[in-house]
């Protein structure tokens, strides 16, 4: 019995999806190096085409409470992504069993540490703004 | 999986440990924060305890691996522990106790560097009891993340800011590697779980992508114990972090990447080959050229070192590639026996390198220039045993136990090593083991005479005095201590570890439908 993974046929589709991107990526830059219009002009050398007008250089000191607020929605973040495939999977479990109970501990268990993040947090003054 | 839990109190332990440091550390009030040394320490000591009362887990490669491999950490982390109190936050909280400053969470590292250490420690447990491939990437990964944050917060120099990013990129760039072969090892088998990997390379060998798959992985653990090729950082890391930093750096990740190693070489099988005596070539081979190129290269480049840290830290890299002769002579015919199980062999190793090479860089952290700055110039420990005669003869005991001297914990460690390779018929592989260990006498005993035989500068001002922490030269005297006393208890040490070394033969898949 050979196994899925050392027959070559099988890798097939991802060796088209890989041409199908080499041939897409270079394709692009082809076709606009050939038929793309060359205007220049004031707009066309500003930092953002066709959005607002910059008004300042970006190397500006930004508060360092943006990078924890940043770190924290992550941990919720992170939290949720997770809690999805738990909960799909949570739903086929018989009601009441010894399996779900488990699976409930373990989703409990998880949210407990994200409890702890953010009484970390907390003690670290990331929510206190003033 | 619920009966895994079983196996994971030591585990809980830490982690509730942690929880708890990692509030009380930022308690505005001074006593409070204090209390975070202790409460690690306690969490140890229940880890410890749980260890040493573990189930034996008769489904695993190798059953008795866990509680030994726990034990041994949770006490060596008891000592790390000692060694890295008041290495952090020292000025800060001197300035607050004299109301020059107020306590300020965010300025505060303290709750985070115990936090961090226990995390680590908890990875390094976890990396004991994985069962599975993803298990073991997040072990090893939880091992390794808190220890980069540690390297750049151990001191207040822009020194260990530039090691913890060389070694965040570095360990990214390792972890990417094996994680690329865990993959590669779950596409070559279809399975992520340990028992069914081993139960399908028992009964259907290897195949290309799985080789590949072992060998990425084995490079990129080769990383977590300094070895060639994945060695360049050890030297600046160690030399950037503070001296009680750098000591954890050189047992906490080594020991993970050790279990890791042990672990995926169980999963082949070290009766695996046509003539059924070992590894496969190719996997052997990998092991055995980066085993003589870690031992050469670490030993050679630490000839001429002045800097005790980076010296420690080639030695470092040096001890890693005699380990990993121990990995390559393999469990052996006759497991039970010391001599000849090249895996007990490594799991004494660790315990012996674990006390003498925390014992030498204890000696440094409990040393500081007249400026303030830590000890590391070779001229630093220069005629110590006259001036500090406690912490030089622990230099002094330390160094020669690294280098092997006969008396010692090091020489029955090497001894292991030794025997468990020329009985597995590793006849080259012994010759450069030894040669290498004569190289190392060099420096090594660097460390033994310019303590002992040289003379202290003679001015007295301009010489190193002790830091004003307690507990540092007590780890320096306990390691030393334990160097010559746990030669006392040697015999059991060594069946101990003859029994956690015993891995089992993989067996065939249980039924057909436990692959996906």
């Amino acid at each position: 019995m050979t196994l899925a993974g050392t027959d070559p046929s099988t890798y097939l589709p991802i060796f088209l999806m890989l041409l199908a991107a080499v041939t897409f990526a270079v394709g692009t830059v082809v076709a606009t190096t050939v038929i793309g219009p060359r205007r220049d002009g004031k707009n066309k050398g500003s930092t953002y085409e066709s959005g607002m007008t910059p008004v300042a250089t970006a190397r500006k000191r930004f508060n360092v409470r943006f990078y924890l607020i940043a770190v924290v929605f992550l941990v919720f973040d992170i939290e949720v992504v997770f809690l999805y495939p738990w909960a799909s999977t949570f739903a086929n479990l018989e009601p009441g069993s010894e399996q779900a109970l488990t699976w409930l501990a373990r989703i409990l268990f998880f949210l407990f540490t994200t409890v702890v993040a953010y009484l970390y947090g907390f003690r670290k003054g990331v929510f206190r703004f003033d | 999986m619920t009966e895994r839990l079983a196996y994971l109190w030591p585990e809980l332990s830490l982690f509730v440990a942690t929880c708890v440091v990692m509030v009380l550390g930022l308690s505005p009030s001074r006593e409070t924060r204090r209390l975070c040394a202790w409460v690690s320490a306690i969490g140890l000591l229940v880890a410890a305890g749980l260890a040493a009362n573990a189930p034996i887990d008769s489904e695993a490669l190798l059953p008795h691996l866990m509680p030994f491999a726990k034990l041994l950490i949770a006490l060596v982390g008891l000592v790390l522990l000692m060694l890295l109190a008041g290495t952090v936050d020292r000025d800060y909280e001197a300035e607050i106790a004299s109301g020059r400053a107020v306590f300020n969470a965010l300025r505060s590292n303290r709750a985070e560097f115990y936090s961090f250490f226990l995390f680590s420690l908890t990875g390094l447990m976890l990396t004991a009891s994985a069962e599975s491939l993803i298990w073991l990437f997040l072990a090893l990964e939880l091992t390794s993340l808190p220890t980069y944050v540690m390297v750049t917060i151990s001191t207040r120099g822009t020194q260990s800011q530039e090691a913890g990013v060389k070694y965040f990129f570095l360990g990214a760039l390792g972890a990417a590697f094996f994680l690329y072969g865990f993959a590669l090892i779950y596409g070559g088998t279809g399975a992520t779980h340990f028992a069914d990997i081993a139960g399908i390379i028992a009964t259907e060998g290897m195949n290309p992508i799985l080789t590949l798959g072992m060998i990425l992985g084995l490079i990129g653990v080769s990383f977590k114990i300094a070895a060639v090729p994945m060695h360049f950082y050890t030297p600046d890391v160690y030399q950037g972090a503070a001296a009680s930093v750098s000591a954890m750096l050189a047992f906490v990740p080594k020991t993970a990447g050790f279990l890791a190693i042990i672990v995926l070489c169980a999963l082949m099988g070290w009766r695996y080959g046509p003539g059924g005596e070992s590894l496969p070539e190719a996997v052997r081979m990998l092991l055995w050229i980066s085993a003589a190129l870690t031992m050469t290269v670490g030993n050679t480049l630490a000839l001429r070192q002045r800097s005790v840290k980076r010296l420690l830290a080639y030695s470092s890299i040096a001890h890693s590639g005699y380990m990993l002769v121990g990995v390559v002579a393999g469990p052996g015919s006759d497991p039970a026996r010391f001599t000849t199980n090249g895996i007990a062999a490594v799991l004494f190793y660790l315990l012996c390198y674990g006390f003498m090479n925390v014992g030498a860089f204890a000696v440094l952290a409990a040393l500081r220039r007249p400026d303030g700055t830590e000890a590391d110039d070779i001229d630093d420990i220069r005629g110590l045993c006259h001036t500090q005669p406690l912490l030089g003869w622990s230099m002094v005991l330390c160094a020669l136990s690294l280098l092997g001297m006969p008396p010692l914990l090091g020489f029955i460690g090497k001894f292991g090593l030794f025997t468990s390779a020329i009985s597995a018929g590793e006849i080259v592989l012994v010759v450069i083991l030894g040669l290498n260990s004569a190289v190392a006498a060099a420096y090594y005993l660097r460390l033994v005479v310019t303590p002992y035989l040289e003379r202290p500068p003679e001015r007295d001002a301009m010489g190193v005095q002790r830091v004003a922490i307690p507990s540092r030269p007590i780890v320096a005297v306990v390691s030393a201590c334990s160097v010559v006393v746990l030669v006392l208890a040697a015999q059991f040490l060594v069946t101990r570890s003859a029994i956690a070394g015993r891995v089992l033969e993989a067996r065939p898949p249980a039924s057909a439908d436990a692959r996906p």
